[in-house]
C-alpha cells in the first residue's frame, strides 16, 4: 500500500484517514472471532469430553441394540433411541401440521385486529416459557384428567405442544418473507386464497417452514424435564410395539400407549447411578444425544442451502 | 390552449430553458440578419452602390452558417430532450422557419446580384427606367412584414401573424401591378427589356420575401395555437387564431 | 393506420362541437375526450381510500375504449398506479379499503366494484412492475391461470400455451425449452412470461403496471412492440412513468394528477397539443 496517499492539491491525507477508518473494522472483527472461537471451543469441548469419556461404550455395537441393564459396561440405549424417534415422531406429526396451519391462518386469513394481536404475543411469549411448565401442563391435562397414562403419545404431545410457537413463527416467518410480487401474481390470475396458499405459497415458504421444524425438533429431542414431570421410566427393558407389521391392515397403533424412555431420560437415570462405570455409559450416550441433534441441524441448513440456491 | 412565449423558460431543467432560448435568441439573430441582408440590397441598387452590393452577396455565407448551426442545436435538443407540446412545437417550427430565413437570405443576396450585374464593364450602373418606385415600396411592405413575423414570434403573438398572412395578399396584388406596368412600359420601348427585366427579377424576389414570411408567420400560428394553418382558408385561420 | 387517422380529425372535431368550442379559457381546469368506437368499461365518479383514509382517487370519470391502449401517466404518488389496481380490485387483498363510484365492465354493464373479487380477477389480467413469474417451468407458468380455472386436459393447455406465447413474441425464444425453470430467462423474458400467463386465460381488460420500469432498452423495445401488437385484439390500460413510452404504444392517454383525472384525449393530440395547462406542464418537464 501506499502510504504517501496525499492529494497534492487539497494536501489532505487520504492514506491516515482511510487507515483510522479501518482501524474499526479491524477493532471488531477481532472482538467477534473471540467471541466466536470461544462458543465453539465451548462445544466442542463438551462433545469431546462426552466422547473420550464414553469412548469404550459407543465405540461398541452392542451399546445401541441392548437394553438397559444394572450392569454398567453391558447397557445399551436401544430401548432409548427408539423411544426418541417414536416420541418424535409424534411430536412432528402433531407440531408440524398443526403449526402450519395456525401460522398460515395467522398471517393469512385472520383479521387484523387486537383479538389477533394478543393471541400473537401469546404465541411468542409460549416460547419463552420454561419446558417444565409443559410437563406440569401435560402431567395435570393428559396423565391426570384424561388418565392417558405415561405413554409415547403425552410424551410427543406435550413436545409438540412446546415447539409449536417455533414452528407457528417460522411458519409465519417464511410466508411473511414471500415476495408480495408472488402473492399479487397468483391473486391477478383469479386465484381465490385456498389456490394461492396451496398451489403458490406454501410451496415457496416449505424451505423455511421444514427447518423451522426441525429446529423445533431438535430442540424437542434434547428435552428432560417436561418427559420426567409426566413419569417417563428410565429403564425399560421392552420396545414398544412396531408400528408397522402383525396382522391386517399391517399398522398399529399401539405404541402410542405404550411405556418408553427416551435418550436424555436415559441418560439422567444413569448420571444418578452411584457405579462409576455408569457415567462412561452416560458420556457415550451424550455423544450420540448431540450428534442426533447436529445431524438434525446439518439438516435443516442444507434444506436451506438448497432452497437458497433454486 | 396556447402557449407563451415565455412558457418554454420554466422548465425544472435549467440547462433545457438555456438550449431553447439559445435556440430562440439564435434563429431572432439570423431574422435580424436577413431583415438587415434585405434592406442592405435594396440600398446598394437604389444608390447604385457596388462595394454594398458586393458585401451583401457575401454576407450570404454568414447567414448560411448560421442555418447550419440553428439546425445543428435543434438537433441536439430533440435528442437530449425528446421535446413534447409546445417544445416540440417551438423546435419543429423553428427548423421550419430557419429554411424561410435561409430562403429570404438567398432572396436578398439575388438582389444584391442583380444589382451587381446592373453596372457594365466601365462601371458605369445603367438604371432600368422604370420600377424603381414599385420595387422600393414593395421592399418597404416585405421588409415590415419579415420584421412582423419576427416580432410575432418573439412574442408568441398570433393576432400579428394573422395580420402577417393577410398583408402577404396584398403584397401579391402590389406585385402584379408593378409588373403589368414594366410589361406595358416593356411594349412601348423595347430597348428597355434588359433592364426592366432586371428590375422584375428585383420584384419578384421581394414578393418571394413576403410569402417567405407569411410562411413565418403561419409557422408562429402552429407554435401557439398548436394547429397547422398552412394550406388552410383564411375563414379557418381565423377561427384557430380567434379561438 | 389511415382509418385512425380519420377517426382522430372525426374525434377532435367532435370535441369541438361538444361544448368545448369557442375561446378556451387559458385555466381550462380538466378535459376529457369522448372516444367514438365501443367501450370496454366506463369508469363513473371513481373514488377511493385507503385504509389509513387517505384518499388516492378522487372522483375518476373515463371510458376505456375496447381493444385499444390506454395509457395512464402522471407524477409519482398521482394516483394511477392506485386506479390501475381498482380494475381488478388488487386493493381488496389489504384490509380497511373503500371504493366509491363504479367501475362497468361493458356491454355487460357490470359494475365490477360490487363483482366478487375472485370473479374480476379471472375477467380482467394483470402484469406487474417488476417481472413475476411463479417459480416453476415456463409452461406451468403459461398454464397457472388455466389451472386456477380448472382446466386441465392436456391438449388445450398445449395449445394455449403455443398461442399464447406467440402473441407476446416468446415463442420461438422457449420452445425448445417450455419445462425449464421460468426464473433462468432475462428479465425481459420473464416480463413477456407474465405477459403470455396473463394473455393465456384471455382477459376482458390487460392492465400494465409499469411493465417495463425494471428492464433494459432492448427488453423494452420488445415489450413496447408486444403492446403495440396486442393493441386492436386486447384492451390494455398501462401505467407508465415514462411519457415517451405513453406516446409511442397507446392510443389514448389520460394524465392524472394528485387523484384527479386532468386530461382524457387522444395520445397524438395530447402529447402533441394538450388541452389543459397542467398537462403540458407536466409533458414539456414544467413541473415542480
Amino acid at each position: 500500500m501506499n502510504t504517501m496517499s496525499t492529494n497534492i492539491q487539497s494536501g489532505i491525507d487520504y492514506a491516515s484517514i482511510s487507515r483510522k477508518n479501518r482501524s474499526w473494522d479491524i477493532i471488531f472483527a477481532s472482538l467477534g472471532i473471540v467471541v466466536l472461537f470461544i462458543a465453539i471451543s465451548t462445544l466442542l469441548a463438551l462433545f469431546l469430553d462426552l466422547a473420550i469419556r464414553g469412548a469404550p461404550q459407543w465405540t461398541n455395537p452392542d451399546f445401541y441394540t441392548s437394553f438397559p441393564s444394572r450392569k454398567p459396561l453391558e447397557a445399551g440405549i436401544l430401548s432409548a433411541w427408539v423411544g426418541t424417534i417414536m416420541v418424535m415422531l409424534v411430536t412432528a406429526i402433531v407440531a408440524v401440521p398443526l403449526g402450519v396451519a395456525a401460522g398460515l391462518y395467522m398471517e393469512e386469513y385472520a383479521d387484523k385486529n387486537w383479538f389477533t394481536d394478543v393471541i400473537e404475543i401469546n404465541v411468542s411469549n409460549l416460547a419463552g416459557v420454561p419446558s417444565i411448565v409443559y410437563g406440569l401442563l401435560a402431567l395435570g391435562l393428559f396423565v391426570q384428567t384424561f388418565g392417558m397414562g405415561e405413554t409415547v403419545l403425552v410424551a410427543g404431545l406435550v413436545l409438540a405442544l412446546m415447539i409449536l410457537p417455533i414452528v407457528i413463527v417460522s411458519t409465519r416467518e417464511s410466508i411473511r418473507a414471500i415476495p408480495i410480487e408472488l402473492r399479487e401474481a397468483a391473486y391477478g390470475l383469479g386465484a381465490n386464497q385456498w389456490q394461492t396458499m396451496a398451489m403458490y405459497m406454501l410451496p415457496a415458504a416449505k424451505p423455511g417452514i421444514i427447518t423451522g421444524a426441525i429446529v423445533g425438533l431438535s430442540r424437542a429431542i434434547g428435552e428432560t424435564a417436561p418427559i420426567i414431570t409426566i413419569g417417563a421410566l428410565s429403564y425399560i427393558a421392552f420396545l414398544p410395539p412396531s408400528p408397522i407389521g402383525g396382522d391386517f391392515p399391517f399398522i398399529s397403533f399401539e405404541w402410542l400407549n405404550s411405556g418408553f424412555t427416551v435418550m436424555p431420560i436415559q441418560m439422567f437415570g444413569w448420571v444418578s447411578r452411584p457405579q462409576a462405570d455408569f457415567q462412561i455409559t452416560a458420556a457415550a450416550a451424550g455423544a450420540v444425544l448431540i450428534v442426533m441433534t447436529l445431524a438434525m441441524n446439518g439438516l435443516a441448513i442444507y434444506i436451506r442451502y438448497r432452497a437458497r440456491k433454486s | 390552449m396556447s402557449t407563451s412565449h415565455e412558457s418554454h423558460l420554466h422548465h425544472i431543467s435549467q440547462q433545457f430553458n438555456t438550449e431553447l432560448s439559445q435556440l430562440r435568441d439564435d434563429f431572432l439573430k439570423m431574422g435580424g440578419m436577413v431583415e438587415d441582408q434585405i434592406v442592405k440590397a435594396m440600398e446598394a441598387l437604389e444608390n447604385h452602390d457596388y462595394e454594398l452590393a458586393e458585401a451583401t452577396r457575401i454576407k450570404d455565407k454568414e447567414v448560411d452558417q448560421l442555418e447550419l448551426l440553428i439546425d445543428e442545436e435543434a438537433n441536439r435538443v430533440m435528442v437530449k430532450r425528446q421535446p413534447t407540446a409546445s417544445d416540440l412545437r417551438l423546435v419543429i417550427s423553428v427548423v421550419k422557419m430557419v429554411a424561410d430565413l435561409e430562403r429570404i437570405g438567398d432572396e436578398a443576396k439575388k438582389i444584391a446580384k442583380f444589382a451587381l450585374s446592373m453596372f457594365d464593364e466601365n462601371g458605369n450602373f445603367v438604371a432600368a427606367p422604370r420600377g424603381y418606385v414599385e420595387a422600393r415600396h414593395i421592399a418597404q411592405h416585405v421588409v415590415a412584414m419579415v420584421r412582423d413575423s419576427l416580432d410575432a414570434f418573439a412574442r408568441f403573438d398570433t393576432e400579428m401573424a394573422l395580420r402577417i398572412i393577410k398583408e402577404d395578399k396584398r403584397v401579391d396584388e402590389e406585385y402584379k401591378a408593378a409588373t403589368r406596368s414594366l410589361v406595358t412600359y416593356m411594349m412601348e420601348d423595347p430597348r428597355s427589356i434588359t433592364s426592366c427585366l432586371s428590375i422584375m427579377w428585383v420584384l419578384r424576389a421581394l414578393e418571394r420575401v413576403g410569402d417567405h414570411a407569411c410562411n413565418i408567420a403561419e409557422h408562429v400560428i402552429y407554435l401557439v395555437e398548436g394547429e397547422d394553418v398552412r394550406h388552410t382558408p383564411m375563414d379557418e385561420t381565423e377561427r384557430v387564431v380567434g379561438r | 393506420m389511415s382509418t385512425d387517422q380519420t377517426s382522430t380529425i372525426q374525434i377532435s372535431q367532435s370535441a369541438h362541437q361538444g361544448g368545448q368550442a369557442g375561446k378556451p379559457s387559458e385555466t381550462r381546469e380538466h378535459w376529457y375526450l369522448e372516444p367514438d368506437g365501443a367501450l370496454r368499461a366506463r369508469v363513473s365518479n371513481l373514488k377511493f381510500w385507503y385504509a389509513d383514509g387517505t384518499q388516492a382517487i378522487d372522483d375518476v370519470s373515463m371510458p376505456l375504449v375496447d381493444k385499444k391502449v390506454t395509457a395512464l401517466i402522471g407524477p409519482s404518488g398521482c394516483g394511477k398506479s392506485t386506479f390501475l389496481r381498482c380494475f381488478n380490485r388488487m386493493h381488496d387483498l389489504y384490509q380497511g379499503v373503500k371504493y366509491s363510484g363504479s367501475i362497468n365492465l361493458l356491454p355487460e354493464d357490470e359494475n365490477l366494484i360490487d363483482l366478487d373479487a375472485n370473479i374480476v380477477r379471472m375477467r380482467v389480467g394483470m402484469v406487474f412492475q417488476k417481472p413475476n413469474p411463479f417459480p416453476k417451468s415456463i409452461y406451468e407458468n403459461v398454464i397457472a391461470g388455466l389451472k386456477i380455472r380448472g382446466i386441465r386436459k392436456r391438449e388445450v393447455l398445449d395449445e394455449i400455451v403455443e398461442t399464447s406465447l406467440r402473441q407476446a413474441a416468446l415463442w420461438d425464444e422457449v420452445k425448445d425449452r417450455l419445462h425449464q425453470p421460468a426464473l433462468s430467462m432475462s428479465g425481459g423474458q420473464q416480463q413477456r412470461l407474465c405477459i403470455a400467463r396473463a394473455l393465456a386465460v384471455k382477459p376482458e381488460i390487460l392492465l400494465l403496471d409499469e411493465p417495463t420500469s425494471a428492464l433494459d432498452p432492448i427488453a423494452t423495445a420488445k415489450v413496447e412492440d408486444l403492446i403495440n401488437e396486442l393493441s386492436g385484439n386486447v384492451t390494455v390500460l398501462i401505467v407508465t412513468h415514462n411519457m415517451q413510452q405513453a406516446a409511442r404504444i397507446s392510443n389514448y392517454t389520460a394524465y392524472m394528477y394528485l387523484g384527479k383525472l386532468i386530461e382524457y384525449n387522444d395520445t397524438n393530440d395530447l402529447f402533441q397539443r394538450p388541452k389543459c395547462q397542467r398537462t403540458e406542464d407536466y409533458i414539456t418537464g414544467r413541473f415542480g
